[in-house]
């Protein structure tokens, strides 16, 4: 619809696509300057690689220049742009030391400066913690009541795109659409046909915002295709065993400013421990820190008994297991069946390949392609596969959920279950509190560096334990007295 | 700190300062002309003369502090230094036996002739690492950019383009990181070439990214406008005067 298929990227037309009464879908000719007369505007998923100069007005200014609008115009319309995204007077901040959300406003800003016709959205907040997410669904809802653009939004958590819709196009895993209408009526007509596609409705599983939250297992009931009461069985006693100990540790980036202090945590065995936060607040650096891969300024943390930044790469690999936030990165083979296998003892194959039939990942078609040509969601199953094969001690997980539709969250919240259950222990950072909700009992906050809460899940709903800051900030508080005596 | 020394991180007072506001394209003129006059002498004075006039003139007039230049230079120092080294002790001068002999340490000679040319290469390598440095740390990337396509007609696809790219390094240097621990974590040593095939994925996913983003954003699809326009200054032709007398005297003491 942004007028870059078919020039960007190779394949097959059939029918017609007119934005705005103007043919667009003619293969020969490159549509793309009269998609920019119309003016259609596009956001993509990852913030990061969508801007192209180095201060943030220029970057903003950038699709003004290349419509050549006069420089007064230019001067006025820059500052309106980024206060309707809330960022008023970030001109000349550099654009790469934005936070993720800060950076997709300002993607959306560039957009929304030649005042477009047409905004596309493909999955604006899916790298964006909820605080993030919720700035940029409100700055849509605002585009929306000024009724100035036509916009899509591709999204398939409906939760996000189902309150700001006029008109709902659902499709299937195979590219079919399944119902067009407004929301409503399509929920109403199609409900349990989208189910079964594995979209993410609006309000399913979501606690209704009266009702106390639910024991976890009850709650899980309608969500999940294994039955309920297994876990009181197969779980070993929580803590027995201490896998995981981070001791008074603090942790800064070359002489910067810490990005972790004073943190405290011990993971028992068959405990599974979500690490939530804004971006930026030290999540994936104490998951690295527990991993080994960076080491403490002050304090020790103990994988399995051991100093972890001292553990050799073999033994290392036994202990834990890592999938890392970007799948892509995790990869290190030519094909499938290569990448899965890599490094596993003959006796770890079965299960590895065990998992790829679980995660809907089987070798017999997957085997030979390779890992880069996989899709986004096949490829985060594919990360989570060679980061669980090993049965490892402790499963580090970076944002698992991320691109995944129903299907993957279940699939992933079973596989990891049978292994906690086995005595393994789970840290994940992330931003969905459905996988929180699903996967975890226990929910540790950070900001800032220092752990503000750590309390079960389910014991205080998501909203007021963000909204209760004073609380958390105190326990900071009393845990920093506690370090230094 | 890979990422430090390749886009080294120009702040707003370099960006104010004389320097700073100085043309980059005049800098990079400059630049050039000094180096093409350090080719008409053989004396080691004039490139240590050049070196310092950079040097004090990135302190004093660049905004630039005694710590952050240092660690920026130190190591290309170094590198001058072993480049001289070598030149001194492997001379095609020293088994010379007309050469005259200054040390002889066993099978070790070292003529005159060889240290003055050591000395000659070491101090030429100096000043242009040096000349190098003050200019990359005074010089505003996006400013650089916009003079070359607005003075000198490059075209702007090739131009923004390196810019965007150019951004990306850090970023990339961040890949190479999570590659390592990713082979750490499944047992594996953290270097091997294969990293190599990864993170040429990468970076060829991200350039296809923002050449997608550039693009929906109408980028080369006809007459651009400017949002920084960049005209010569009084400023430009000042430093460029200051800059060729410097040049001129420099050589006229090694006559």
């Amino acid at each position: 619809m942004a007028g870059l298929l078919p020039s960007e990227f190779p394949g097959a037309w059939q029918g017609s696509l007119r934005v705005d009464g103007r043919e667009l879908a003619v293969a020969e000719a490159p549509p793309l300057p009269a998609t920019m007369e119309i003016g259609a505007g596009i956001v993509q998923q990852d913030p990061a690689s969508q801007l192209v100069m180095e201060r943030v007005g220029d970057d903003v200014a950038f699709g003004l220049e290349n419509l050549a609008w006069p420089l007064a115009e230019m001067r006025r319309r820059v500052p309106e742009a980024l206060a309707a995204v809330g960022l008023a007077g970030f001109e000349a901040r550099r654009s790469t030391r934005l936070s993720g959300g800060e950076q997709q406003r300002v993607a959306i800003a560039g957009v929304l400066a030649p005042a477009p016709g047409l905004l596309v959205l493909d999955e604006p907040t899916a790298n964006l913690d909820p605080d993030g997410a919720a700035v940029v669904a409100r700055i849509l809802a605002t585009l929306r009541e000024q009724r100035a653009a036509t916009i899509v939004l591709v999204e398939h958590r409906a939760s996000l795109a189902w309150p700001l819709a006029d008109l709902v196009l659902a499709f299937d895993a195979e590219g079919r659409p399944i119902d067009v209408g407004p929301p409503s009526d399509v929920l109403a007509r199609s409900g349990r046909a989208l189910e079964k596609a594995g979209v993410w409705l609006p309000g399913t599983g979501e606690p209704s915002p009266n009702r106390s939250p639910a024991p976890r297992v009850s709650e899980a009931v309608p969500e999940r295709s294994f039955r309920p009461l297994d876990r009181w069985f197969r779980q070993p006693e929580r803590g027995s065993l201490p896998i995981l100990e981070v001791d008074d540790v603090r942790f800064a980036f070359d002489g910067g400013e810490p990005v972790l202090r004073d943190i405290e945590l011990t993971v028992g065995a068959g405990e599974r421990v979500a690490l939530v936060g804004a971006n930026g607040s030290g999540k994936t650096t104490l998951l690295r820190l527990a991993l080994g891969l960076l080491r403490p300024l002050t304090g020790d943390i103990r994988l399995g008994g051991r100093s972890s930044w001292r553990l050799p790469p073999h033994q290392l690999s036994r202990l834990a297991g890592y999938v890392v936030q970007d799948p892509e990165l995790g990869f290190l083979a030519d094909s499938v069946r290569e990448e899965v296998e890599l490094g596993l003892a003959a006796e770890q194959v079965g299960y590895a390949h065990e998992l790829c039939e679980r995660l809907a990942l089987p070798l017999e078609s997957f085997g030979d392609r390779s890992p880069y040509q996989l899709s986004g969601g096949e490829q985060r199953r594919l990360s989570l596969v060679t980061g669980l094969a090993r049965r490892p001690l402790l499963l580090a997980l970076d944002e698992p959920t991320y691109g995944q539709d129903r299907h993957g969250h279940e699939a992933l919240v079973a596989a990891l279950d049978e292994l906690v259950g086995q005595g393994s222990a789970l840290l994940a950072a992330t931003h969905d509190d459905r996988f929180v909700r699903d996967a975890t009992d226990r929910r540790v906050e950070l900001a800032g560096g220092w752990i503000v809460a750590d309390e079960p899940v389910g014991t205080a709903p998501d909203d007021g334990a963000r909204a209760g800051a004073p609380v958390p900030r105190r326990q900071a508080a009393t845990a920093r007295a506690r370090s230094r005596p | 700190m890979t990422a430090a020394i390749l886009a080294p991180d120009v702040g707003p007072v370099q960006r104010e300062s004389l320097l700073g506001r100085t043309n980059p394209l005049v800098k990079l003129g400059i630049a050039v002309v000094w180096l093409i006059g350090l080719g008409l002498t053989t004396d080691v004075r004039p490139p240590l003369i050049l070196t310092l006039v950079a040097l004090i003139g990135g302190l004093q007039l660049g905004g630039l502090s005694m710590g952050a230049l240092a660690r920026r230079i130190a190591p290309l120092w170094l590198a001058v230094a072993g480049i001289a080294l070598a030149n001194l002790l492997f001379s095609v001068h020293n088994p010379d036996p007309l050469a005259t002999e200054l040390v002889r340490i066993g099978p070790l000679r070292i003529t005159q002739e060889a240290l003055d040319a050591a000395a000659g290469l070491g101090a030429r390598v100096l000043s242009i690492i040096s000349v190098g440095a003050v200019f990359a740390l005074t010089t505003d990337a996006t400013y650089l950019i916009d003079s070359l396509v607005q003075l000198a007609r490059v075209s702007p696809r090739f131009a923004y383009g390196t810019l965007a790219a150019y951004q990306a390094v850090p970023r990339l240097a961040e890949d190479l990181g999570t590659l390592r621990s990713a082979r750490r974590l499944r047992g594996l040593r953290e270097w091997h070439p294969r990293i190599i095939v990864g993170l040429l994925v990468r970076a060829i996913r991200h350039a296809d990214q923002l050449a997608v983003a550039m693009d929906a954003r109408g980028f080369g699809t006809g007459r651009r406008s400017t949002y920084r326009p960049v005209s010569w200054k009084p400023l430009d032709g000042a430093v460029a005067l200051a800059a060729l007398a410097i040049l001129v005297a420099a050589l006229a003491i090694a006559r």
